[in-house]
Parts: C-alpha cells; sequence; structure tokens
C-alpha cells in the first residue's frame, strides 16, 4: 500500500519535474523577451519625445485636419511617432514572447496575426479617415447652420459626426469580417430607421417647423428689401 | 486653368483693335437695371476728358440672365448734349464677353487685364455695373493720376453713409493701413485707376484662382499695389450710391473671401509689413465736398441675435482660434448678450484683438480656414451692431473718428500680432506687456 503511494508520488512528481524543466525555461525566456521589449519600448519612446522635432509633420496634421482628431486639435506628431514605435515594439515582443512556446497554438495565434496584419492596418484607416471626415463635416455643419440661422446647429453637427463615425465602424468591421452581419444589419436598421423617422416627421411635426422656418427666411428677405441699400464691402 | 486664356471672341476683338491707350472694365451679372447708366457716364467721361486718347470700354460678364449684355451694347451715348470742348478722335470701341474660370468679379477683371495687356494700354480703369451715382467725372479722376502724374493705383476715396461698408470700415481698412502703413480709405471700393505697369503685375500672378477670383479681388489689387511699392494714390468720388441688394445674402461667403484674401496676402507680403510701424496718408486729388446721403435702415436685433447664436454655438471653434484671453472676454460680452443687455459693448480693444488672432490662427491652423473664416460671421455682426448702436446720433465726421480711433488701435497691437504671428514663446511675454501697459 506505502509502496503504491510512494510511486503514485513519485510519479506525480516526476511530472511535475518534467513540466518545470520542459515550460519553466521557455516561461522564463518568454518574460525575458517580453521584459525586454517593453524596455527597448520605454527607452525608444523616451528618445523619440527628446529626438523628433516634427515640426513639418505637426503643420501637415494641421492642414490636413488629422490634428483634431484629438479634440483639442492639437495631436503631434512626435507624440505619434513616439507612441506608436512603443506599442509596435511592445506587440512585437509579445508575439516574440509566444512563439518560444512552439506549440501548435501559438503558431496558430502568431499565422492568425500576420495574416491579420494588413486587414487591421486598412480597418484602422478607414477608421482614421472616417474620424477625420466627421471632424470636417461636423464642423462644416455646425458653422454653416449657425450662420444660416438653423435650427439646432450644435445637435445637427453631432448627428452629421455619429453617422459618418457608424459608417467607418461598419466598413472597417466588414473590411475585418469581424461580425460582419450583424454590422451590416445595424447598418441597414440604422439607416432604414433614419429615413423613416425624417419621413414620420415631415409627415407630423417637422413640416411645420420647416414650414416655419422657410416663412421666416421669406419674411427676412422681404425685411432685408427695405434696408438694401447698406452694403457690407 | 481655362480663365488663363482669353476667349475668341476677346482674341479676335483685340486682333481687330490692336491698341488703345485707355481700358474701362465693367464686371457684371444680371446688372441690366444699371448698367446702361454705367456704361453712358463711362462714355461721356472718356468723350469729355480723354477726347485724344482711344478707348476701349469692356463689359465682363458672369452668364447673366437678364440681358445685361444686350444692355450695355445697346446703351445709347449721345454727346452732343455734353457740352465737349473737343470732338473725339473716335468713339470708344464697346465689347461685352462672358468670361471663362471660376464664377466672380475677380474672374471678371482677369479678362479685362489681360486685354489691356493685350492691347498695350497706358491705363485702365474698372467700375462697378451696379453703381446709381457715377458720373463722367469719375473716369477723369480715376485715370488722369495715372496718365499724367506717372501713380500706378489710385484708389476710390466716397462719401458713404456712416453705416455702410462695415467690413472695410471695421476690418479691411484699419488692418491693411496698419500693415503696410499707407492710408487707404476704401481698399475694396470696386473703381480703380491702374497703370500699364501694375496691370502687367496683376497679369502675371499665379494666384487667379483663389478667392481672389470672387470678392477677394478688390483687397489683392490694393495690398498688391502697396506692398510691391508701386505709386498709390485716392481720388475723391463724390457719393457711392449703388443698386438695392440683400445685404443678408452671401455675407458669410463675402466676408471669407475679402478676409481670407487679406489673410492670404499677410502671409506673402510678411517681411514687408513686419518692417512697417504706423501709417501715413496716401496722396487725395479732387474737390471734396459735402452730399446729401440716403438713410439706410439696418436691421441690428437681428445682427445681436446672430451674435448671440455664435456664443452659444460656436465656443469650441472660437476657443481655438482665439487667445485665451481674447476668448474669455468675448465669451463675457456673450453672457451679457445672452442675459438681455441691449447696452452691449464689443469695443476697439477686443474687436482688434479678435481680428488679429484670427489673422494668426489663419497662419498657424488650429482648424481648417474655411471654418475658421466663416466662424468670424458672428463676431462681425455682433462688432457691427455693437457700433451701430454706438454711433446712433453721431455725425459722420463723429462716426469717422470713431473709425480712426479703431485704426489707431490696430496700429498700436501691432506689436501683439507680429509677436503672435512669428513666435508663440515671445508671445505670451508681449502679451503679458500689453496686459500690464492697458491695466
Amino acid at each position: 500500500m506505502i509502496e503504491t503511494l510512494r510511486t503514485i508520488l513519485e510519479g506525480a512528481l516526476e511530472r511535475l519535474h518534467n513540466h518545470i524543466t520542459t515550460y519553466l525555461p521557455a516561461i522564463l525566456a518568454a518574460l525575458t523577451l517580453m521584459l525586454s521589449a517593453w524596455l527597448i519600448a520605454w527607452i525608444a519612446r523616451w528618445l523619440l519625445y527628446r529626438i523628433i522635432k516634427g515640426k513639418a509633420i505637426d503643420r501637415f496634421l494641421r492642414q490636413s485636419g488629422l490634428a483634431f482628431m484629438h479634440g483639442s486639435g492639437r495631436l503631434r506628431a512626435t507624440k505619434m511617432v513616439a507612441e506608436s514605435v512603443y506599442w509596435g515594439i511592445l506587440f512585437t515582443g509579445l508575439l516574440m514572447g509566444i512563439n518560444v512556446f512552439n506549440t501548435d497554438l501559438t503558431t496558430q495565434i502568431i499565422q492568425s496575426f500576420v495574416f491579420l496584419l494588413p486587414k487591421l492596418a486598412m480597418a484602422g484607416l478607414i477608421l482614421l479617415g472616417g474620424v477625420w471626415l466627421s471632424q470636417y463635416l461636423g464642423r462644416s455643419m455646425l458653422v454653416w447652420a449657425v450662420n444660416e440661422d438653423f435650427p439646432s446647429p450644435r445637435r445637427l453637427a453631432v448627428v452629421v459626426r455619429i453617422m459618418i463615425m457608424f459608417v467607418a465602424v461598419v466598413v472597417a468591421a466588414y473590411q475585418l469580417e469581424f461580425a460582419r452581419p450583424v454590422f451590416l444589419t445595424a447598418f441597414i436598421l440604422v439607416a432604414g430607421g433614419a429615413v423613416l423617422t425624417v419621413s414620420m416627421a415631415v409627415a407630423s411635426g417637422l413640416r411645420t417647423e420647416l414650414r416655419r422656418y422657410f416663412d421666416k427666411k421669406g419674411e427676412d428677405a422681404a425685411q432685408s428689401e427695405e434696408r438694401s441699400l447698406w452694403s457690407h464691402l | 486653368m481655362e480663365g488663363a486664356r482669353l476667349p475668341v471672341e476677346a482674341d479676335r476683338a483685340v486682333d481687330a483693335i490692336r491698341h488703345a491707350d485707355i481700358v474701362i472694365g465693367i464686371p457684371s451679372y444680371n446688372n441690366a437695371r444699371t448698367i446702361a447708366h454705367v456704361v453712358q457716364a463711362v462714355y461721356a467721361g472718356l468723350a469729355k476728358y480723354f477726347p485724344q486718347l482711344t478707348a476701349v470700354v469692356i463689359n465682363s460678364d458672369c452668364g447673366s440672365t437678364d440681358d445685361t449684355r444686350n444692355a450695355v451694347l445697346s446703351a445709347q451715348v449721345e454727346d452732343n448734349h455734353l457740352m465737349l470742348v473737343s470732338t473725339p478722335l473716335m468713339n470708344a470701341h464697346r465689347l461685352s464677353f462672358p468670361y471663362h474660370g471660376v464664377p466672380g468679379k475677380g474672374s471678371a477683371f482677369r479678362l479685362v487685364f489681360r486685354m489691356a495687356t493685350n492691347l498695350h494700354a497706358k491705363a485702365c480703369a474698372v467700375v462697378d455695373s451696379d453703381l446709381r451715382s457715377i458720373t463722367p467725372e469719375w473716369i477723369d479722376m480715376l485715370l488722369r493720376p495715372i496718365l499724367f502724374a506717372d501713380y500706378d493705383f489710385v484708389a476710390p476715396y466716397y462719401q458713404r453713409h456712416t453705416y455702410d461698408g462695415t467690413i472695410t470700415n471695421s476690418i479691411v481698412y484699419p488692418l491693411t493701413r496698419s500693415l503696410y502703413g499707407v492710408r487707404v480709405r476704401q481698399p475694396i471700393g470696386g473703381e480703380f485707376g491702374m497703370s500699364a505697369r501694375l496691370i502687367a503685375r496683376y497679369v502675371e500672378r499665379d494666384d487667379w484662382e483663389t478667392d481672389i477670383a470672387r470678392y477677394g479681388i478688390d483687397i489683392w489689387m490694393t495690398t498688391v499695389a502697396i506692398a510691391e511699392g508701386f505709386r498709390v494714390c485716392q481720388s475723391f468720388l463724390g457719393a457711392k450710391l449703388h443698386d438695392t441688394r440683400d445685404p443678408s445674402s452671401d455675407l458669410s461667403a463675402m466676408l471669407q473671401q475679402v478676409v481670407g484674401s487679406v489673410f492670404m496676402l499677410m502671409e506673402e507680403y510678411q517681411p514687408v509689413w513686419q518692417s512697417k510701424i504706423g501709417s501715413e496718408p496716401a496722396e487725395l486729388f479732387g474737390f471734396q465736398f459735402d452730399v446729401g446721403l440716403d438713410p439706410i435702415r439696418v436691421n441690428v436685433d437681428r445682427m445681436v441675435q446672430s451674435f448671440r447664436r455664435g456664443c452659444h454655438e460656436l465656443g469650441e471653434v472660437w476657443a481655438l482660434a482665439l487667445q485665451p484671453q481674447t476668448y474669455a472676454d468675448v465669451r463675457k460680452l456673450g453672457r451679457c448678450v445672452c442675459a438681455g443687455d441691449a447696452t452691449f459693448q464689443m469695443g476697439d480693444d477686443l474687436w482688434t484683438r479678435v481680428v488679429l488672432d484670427y489673422c494668426c490662427a489663419y497662419r498657424k491652423h488650429p482648424l481648417f480656414r474655411g471654418h475658421l473664416l466663416q466662424s468670424l460671421t458672428p463676431l462681425y455682426l455682433g462688432r457691427v451692431a455693437s457700433f451701430v448702436r454706438e454711433n446712433e446720433s453721431f455725425e459722420s465726421d463723429e462716426v469717422e473718428q470713431k473709425i480712426e480711433r479703431l485704426c489707431i488701435s490696430f496700429e498700436n497691437l501691432k506689436p501683439y500680432l507680429k509677436a503672435q504671428w512669428n513666435d508663440e514663446a515671445r508671445f505670451h511675454a508681449v502679451e503679458r506687456e500689453v496686459g500690464d501697459t492697458a491695466q
């Protein structure tokens, strides 16, 4: 009885020993790689913040409007480059760490990621474009609505921004082949809902509101005829 | 670059006429009601004051649908009532063409200038087609300094109603004067005289496809003439009365094009304006006299409402366009207006800082230039409303003195502009200095 127990225990300890001797070096190697990657990423970011001035890139970001993706319009080239490099190195370190285990699962993860990378990049670009467009058109709508005396300019601008971002997210998800039917259905529902809402609104109260608005514009125009000798130039 | 070429019929006309001493340009768009009077005045002016010189009158039309071109070509010009001292050598040619390219006054002028260059004209003048107060003397006053006193650019000097020309009075005149150091009172007047040298310079420039093609043309012509050292003077033309129009139509676009052109030229001529201090009057020709002007009714409440809406809705844009102190002052004013304070005042100092901050924001691109310039409209209307209320009971001389004070405010704050324009760090030091001085 004691002999059997001893055999079982010895077997368990041996298996544990085997597991430890098999996986511990790999885990240690993976941790070392990830730690090194984090260290390199941190140093690279620290250096880049000090080296890159990026005035020309900043100007490009402002002129192209990409700087406005950050709400304050203060997106800077240095930050973009440094943070991209930081996360890039960190992520590469993570993949290298996983690769150390050399199992079917890890190989599959890495392969999937490598194949996904171009789609991820494209989806990222689509989202970036969506953010840019939503900022630009949202602000255009805001300023136009204020100058044209149109009701609720800020709400209109928010609606424009949300709609464009929603379309961008749907296209990005489609590109990533991520829950395509869900996003497509959601898009159809939202678009259809929006059309239906506008139709019902026009049919009921909005028609009166619009008539009132255009009547007011007409009155203003008629009033301005009286004082039309005035020129701004 | 469609506008860079002359239309075929214009080319043919140049080939047929070959040479003209004087070219008069009249841009038009649906001005059939008034353009015949303008053509008659121009013809009378040419016959009366320049009978020995050959002339061509060119109507450059933007595709009018009200038969404007026919009104030009069929306008009756009878010089037997003009009591001419000399009989003109030959009648002026009269041409009317539709121009190509970007629709706008600037594109119309481009056609006229190119034809003037090809015809080797010694002098060229342009007049608006909606003028009711033009007389033959205007042609004399616009061309004589060019032809007989070696000036290159003649700007108009009018008597206008105190509320008329508010973009001129509150932005363009004070800013141009403080930047380039020359006091041209009507830099976007609409009627100008130019020498062949200056016309050649205009034609060779490559910025015709910008806002210059539209309302920006007037300030562009004036600024190029001043900044590039051409000889500039003014001629007194009397009263300026034009055809009735809706002042609120296209205000935002008009403001964007005019102010955008001023800012664009500021970038180009930065070395010129940064070295100028103070200002000097431009030579003024002509016998000045007082004129009775039609009263102008202005809807102040509507302007206040627009300013109020801007304060409510455009905070996110103004915060990017204006310096923190200026924005804080605008918000304070906005709170007064929203609280129903009917006597609010946007003073000279605040308005000057608003305009100068917009100049620098245009250069530094904190947001799209189109959005930036359009967001100026409610602020401008707030300033106009404040100006109108403040000057309701004043005579035109007193109002002119107030405009002069605004100009001095622009000149005094030029170091603030330069510091902000050139260097943000230096700007904050100067801003503190200016703040201390103000206190």
